[in-house]
């Protein structure tokens, strides 16, 4: 596919169907070192599209390529550069945080020095120092969504995918999310996420993508969107999102 | 599908708890429910044919009240009693423990009591059932064909039920108030065990105690009544008068049953529902001490470290495993002990029945670190090879068998080489071969689905269960000298895992496919 290394993700005409189009030849771009949000309504395709990418559902056809590694032909070398956080919490209730980030790291082969330095590292930033001994069982929402960003950090991965990583946390918590995610970027990583939540992409996007019924509806910054939907400079990408979709839905 | 009975009413709620219970036994899918139906209605006519002929054979024939008579109805009535509560009990703690929609059921207008009742009510159906249903079908002949008053071994099962979960919940909240919240549900969960396997512990009092004997306690107990050399005790033909519809016993047996399950529902009723909201949260233990261990090296190493750490966290596979090790105590008593006077056939016996135990208990490990493995994406997020992390989890499961057959076995080694040898071998191989169908047959599951994890596929498990067998009898034959026997049941068993074998690609296949039905 020849994507240049500028290019942390590239996805051409990426197709899935289950009972009906989950994605239709969808085409996306995320650049190295941006914090993509992808945006749209439920059942859009957004969760689909990123598990596709993150290699857990195998796309009907389309390509995707990672930092210019193709992630169907060459798996392994795509999931080392990338981390996946969904929603709901990848953790296990059993054991402590930093059990779990020493399972994370081994997956990823970090070297055990490194990553016990990292995952004390982590932990204190997030907030659960104090908890880094407990079993995860009786932990909050919330806390448990911190232990499995903690786990998707651990690698420092290049690519960074988020599905709603807002979900559950408080208010403190978010700020901290937030920061963490904002720092990412401008130390050079890149991070795609989804949310609901249109202020935090309005606020943290570079670029944002709008997608719904699988298609890809809009693509660019805040301001390249709003002239896409021939909307005054002053509207908030709610306006802008919401005559998208609307105007897709028709 | 609406329940048939007055909204929020005590046979509603019960009613209710029935479909949940049953759907916990039929699975998600509807064809699994069919599937199910089918299973039950075959075994079902062939108890039925088996009851038809205990009919045909007692027509015209009475039980006779003797001693003898009544210990043996006394005595069988005493295993089905701990086999109840084993299971009562066990679900008494779950029922504290497992949210479900306890929550929900608490913060409706429902009495907290009327939801213990109900609850309670399951656990005597759930404990009942798998009794009462065959003794109906195999009563059920016999009542049309002369012995209706036989009707009245119902009742005294039903009684059993009642008092076995009276008891449960006594014990449960017991265990509660003594222990505290966090430990009750381990516990409870290894005293069920201890109960489920008191009866053969029990009949096996002889040989642990290190008498010659060839028949079991209750045997034994059986013997002596019959030649009166003991007589029974006073009031122990109630059991037997009341199976055979004498009207006072059985209002007797009823009573007691009745009571202490209307005690046990009725007086714990709102401490139950304090001590359901006590159990929020209060698995949380105190964060560790002392200086963090080094990280583990490589995927290998740290999904092994994480598979142990959960194995050894899951208080109802523990209990599950040590139901099992109880049963294998006497044997390897006899084993040990037999080893240097007996002649070494007569440990071919026992040398099966560990080995098949050890494929016993591995296929439980197995299950537990490679289908219900809790978050399956993460691990088809991360790099290394599928197999890597297949090999790291039956590694896992293999451990501790060999850590629960290292002593006897070596004790046995000790006093019998060969025959310690070839139990090693034959136990290692079953192990070996019943975490490989694991790994090739896996199936996402969820820890809690553990009791329901053969419902997979009736054939792999009916073949591991034949593997199994096949080691067993192929250890026993090397055990007791008959070398060249024992390569034939191996040639089969080898054919039979050639036909299980799976590659990673087609257990990658498996599993999308499996997770494209559940989408």
């Amino acid at each position: 596919m020849g994507a240049a290394l500028t290019e942390a993700l590239v996805v051409r005409g990426l197709n899935k169907t289950f009972a009906k189009p989950a994605v239709s030849d969808l085409d996306l771009t995320v650049r190295a070192g941006e914090l993509y949000a992808l945006l749209g309504p439920n059942g859009a395709g957004k969760t689909t599209t990123l598990r596709m990418v993150a290699g857990l559902t195998q796309p009907d056809a389309g390509e995707i390529a990672i930092f210019g590694v193709d992630a169907r032909k060459d798996p392994a070398g795509a999931k080392a550069l990338l981390a996946w956080a969904p929603d709901e919490a990848m953790i296990y209730d059993k054991l402590t945080p930093l059990e779990y980030l020493e399972f994370v790291a081994g997956l990823w082969n970090i070297n055990p020095r490194t990553a016990k330095a990292k995952a004390e590292e982590l932990l204190a930033t997030l907030g659960l120092a104090s908890e880094a001994r407990r079993r995860c069982e009786g932990f909050s929402r919330g806390m448990k969504q911190k232990v499995a960003l903690a786990g998707a950090l651990i690698h420092d991965p290049k690519l960074l995918i988020l599905d709603e990583p807002l979900t559950g946390l408080d208010a403190a918590a978010a700020r901290l999310v937030k920061d963490m995610l904002q720092a990412r970027v401008d130390a050079g990583g890149t991070v795609i996420l989804t949310t609901h939540i249109l202020d935090v992409a309005e606020r943290m996007a570079d670029r944002i993508g709008i997608i719904a019924g699988g298609r890809l509806l809009a693509e660019g910054t805040l301001d390249e969107l709003r002239s896409r939907a021939g909307e005054a400079s002053g509207r908030t990408l709610e306006d802008v999102f919401l005559q998208l979709t609307a105007e897709a839905a028709a | 599908m609406s329940l048939p009975f007055k909204p929020a009413s005590t046979p509603w709620l019960l009613a209710h708890e029935m479909r949940l219970a049953w759907r916990g036994v039929s699975g998600e899918k509807k064809a699994t429910g069919v599937g199910t139906i089918i299973t039950f209605a075959i075994l079902g006519a062939v108890v039925l044919a088996g009851g038809v002929f205990l009919a045909l054979a007692t027509r015209g024939h009475e039980v006779p009240i003797t001693p003898f008579t009544v210990i043996i109805v006394d005595l069988v009535l005493a295993v089905i009693l701990t086999l109840m509560l084993a299971n009562t009990l066990a679900a008494a703690a779950n029922a504290l423990y497992e949210r479900g929609d306890l929550d929900l059921l608490f913060s409706s207008p429902l009495s907290p009591r009327k939801v213990l009742f109900v609850r309670a009510m399951g656990l005597a159906v759930g404990a009942g059932f798998w009794f009462v249903l065959p003794a109906v079908l195999v009563l059920t002949p016999s009542l049309f064909m002369g012995h209706p008053h036989w009707a009245g071994v119902f009742g005294v099962l039903v009684a059993a039920a009642l008092g076995a979960s009276g008891i449960g919940l006594l014990l449960a909240m017991a265990l509660f108030a003594l222990i505290g919240p966090r430990r009750t549900r381990t516990v409870a969960q290894v005293l069920a065990a201890l109960i489920g396997a008191a009866f053969f512990l029990a009949s096996q009092y002889r040989t642990l105690m290190g008498e010659d004997a060839s028949e079991s306690l209750f045997a034994r107990i059986a013997l002596d009544v019959r030649d009166g050399r003991i007589q029974p005790p006073p009031f122990a033909d109630l059991p037997l008068r009341a199976a055979v519809g004498e009207p006072i016993p059985l209002l007797i047996l009823m009573a007691i049953g009745l009571g202490l399950f209307l005690f046990a529902a009725r007086v714990l009723g709102k401490r139950f529902a304090d001590a359901a909201a006590a159990t929020q949260g209060a698995e949380t233990r105190k964060a560790a001490k002392g200086p963090v261990g080094a990280f583990a090296a490589g995927a290998f190493q740290a999904t092994l470290r994480k598979e142990l750490r959960l194995v050894s966290r899951d208080a109802a596979l523990l209990s599950q495993v040590l139901l099992r090790v109880l049963y294998m105590v006497p044997i390897a008593f006899v084993m040990v002990r037999g080893a240097e006077s007996l002649p070494a056939w007569a440990l071919a016996g026992p040398a099966a029945a560990v080995t098949f135990l050890a494929g016993q208990v591995t296929g439980s490990l197995i299950w537990i670190t490679v289908s219900a493995e809790d978050t399956p994406d993460l691990l088809a997020i991360s790099p290394p090879p599928m197999r890597v992390l297949n090999r790291a989890k039956l590694a896992a499961a293999l451990i501790p068998v060999a850590g629960l057959l290292i002593v006897p076995i070596a004790a046995l080694t000790w006093y019998a080489p060969l025959a310690g040898l070839w139990t090693a071998l034959g136990a290692a191989l079953c192990a070996w071969t019943a975490g490989l169908i694991g790994v090739w047959h896996q199936k996402p599951g969820k820890r809690a689905d553990f009791k329901q994890r053969r419902g997979g596929s009736f054939l792999v498990g009916f073949a591991e269960l034949v593997i199994a067998s096949l080691i067993g009898g192929a250890t026993a034959m090397a055990v007791a000298g008959l070398l060249v026997w024992a390569v034939i049941p191996l040639i089969v068993a080898g054919a039979l895992m050639m036909a299980l074998r799976r590659t990673d690609e087609q257990i990658a296949a498996a599993l999308r496919a499996a997770s494209a039905a559940s989408n």
